[in-house]
């Protein structure tokens, strides 16, 4: 009878252990509704995401870092170099469109599920927006396309603009995924600013700051620049394969630095982070040496002068050259 | 470049973020490895008569030689397509004797 009534307890202590993990929309983890997307709700539309994540107050004390980071093609994400921005339109058209199962059957059916293979990375923010933020992020893709083909450079410079309003800004890095192991080191809440250092941060809107555990580690950045495959999708993407090269090909054989040490800190590109386009990391990045010599070369009676070009080339980097 | 496997199946590449899945083999210079290209270059050649014999000469004894590593994203080259990186380049001209066995 005693061992009986120790059991039930035991049941009952499990059943509210359960109970206060989970959300009230279900999912699990303690802390959840500290986050900014969790304390703003869900945004409607793309100016509500943008202010959701705006770093507009960062400048105030951090205008270098913001300059920095504004050179940085994360900057502009969704947009790229307008590359990025048609790939997101070809996915759209010839992926989701052609897919039987996507439910897509013209832009207009796109909700922010289907852009998430690639908003995973290009914006991450948009799984806390409504569908109707996916639907104006695409009727802008195809404003911002028709504006060029009519070549109305003012309308494709303000559907440029609008899509470049949401981007990998400061707070994408340094609040919303400064925390990749939230059951470990818990979610990261709103109001707090995540870098190296814990303690009063003095900004209205953020006023504290505390350590993200992998500000400085090589995982911060392989949270977007990618494994291969993104298994966890309904419909697996890859784009970006860096990270899986730099765990397998470089860490695992070659060396130990990590990215921030070659894009951030060697560089001395802080947080203008940046890859071949910068010569100084073009020019680290590959060891090129050429030599070439001449000869007349003899088979038998024939004789056919030839020059002989011999090339030499070791990637410097931590990951395979080039990705994608 | 990595080279994507189509749909994580199969032996066709796959194009596009939405088809790419896994990798088929990858072209690209893999971290800390030495990569080594050799290129063979015959000089051109031409037949001209010579104290009443036809013998065959190079069309030049000077070859200029240009070698550009290239970074092409996809498609043909042109700056307005696919927006191509020139990583490194050498140049050298490459002579031959004119005179001999």
């Amino acid at each position: 009878m005693k061992l009986r009534v120790t059991g039930t307890l035991a049941l009952l202590a499990a059943t509210a252990l359960l109970a206060g993990t989970a959300c009230a929309d279900g999912k699990v983890g303690i802390g959840r509704q500290e986050t900014i997307a969790a304390k703003s709700g869900k945004a409607k539309t793309l100016a509500e995401l943008a202010k959701m994540y705006d770093s507009s107050s960062c400048i105030e004390c951090h205008q270098d870092k913001y300059d920095e980071a504004q050179k940085s093609i994360h900057s502009r994400s969704i947009y790229g170099t307008g590359r990025t921005a048609l790939t997101i339109m070809t996915t759209i058209e010839n992926g989701l469109m052609e897919e039987p199962y996507s439910g897509v059957k013209s832009p207009k059916d796109v909700k922010v599920e289907h852009l998430m293979g690639c908003a995973k990375c290009h914006l991450p923010q948009l799984a806390d927006a409504e569908d109707s933020v996916a639907q104006e992020l695409v009727t802008t893709l195809y404003d911002w396309k028709a504006a060029l083909k009519k070549k109305d450079k003012v309308a494709a410079k303000k559907a440029e603009d609008t899509l470049k309003s949401v981007n990998i800004g400061c707070l994408i890095c340094h609040n919303r995924n400064a925390i990749t192991h939230k059951w470990q080191d818990g979610y990261a809440k709103a109001g707090v600013v995540y870098g190296s250092k814990d303690g009063d941060h003095p900004s209205d809107k953020f006023p504290k700051m505390a350590v993200s555990p992998i500000m400085g580690e090589a995982i911060q950045c392989g949270q977007c620049h990618g494994m291969g495959p993104n298994m966890e999708l309904d419909e697996p993407t890859q784009c970006c394969t860096s990270y899986g090269s730099y765990l397998w090909a470089y860490k695992s054989e070659i060396g130990q630095k990590n990215c921030q040490d070659c894009h951030m800190k060697e560089s001395k590109l802080g947080h203008n982070i940046q890859s071949y386009r910068d010569p100084g990391m073009a020019k680290a990045a590959v060891d090129f040496k050429t030599e070439a010599f001449g000869y007349y070369w003899r088979d038998g009676a024939q004789i056919r002068p030839k020059a002989v070009v011999k090339v030499e080339m070791i990637n410097r980097a931590g990951h395979s050259i080039p990705d994608g | 470049m990595p080279v994507p496997q189509q749909l994580g199946r199969g032996d066709r590449m796959g194009r596009g973020p939405y088809e790419k899945s896994g990798i088929i083999e990858d072209t690209g210079l893999p971290p800390g490895k030495t990569v080594n290209e050799r290129f063979d270059i015959f000089y051109p050649l031409e037949e001209v008569e010579q104290n009443g014999k036809t013998i065959t000469r190079p069309q030049a004894y000077d070859l200029d030689i240009e070698v550009k590593l290239w970074y092409v994203p996809f498609g043909p080259l042109g700056p307005k397509i696919n927006d191509p990186f020139l990583w490194d380049e050498f140049a050298k001209t490459v002579s031959i004797s004119k005179t001999g066995k």
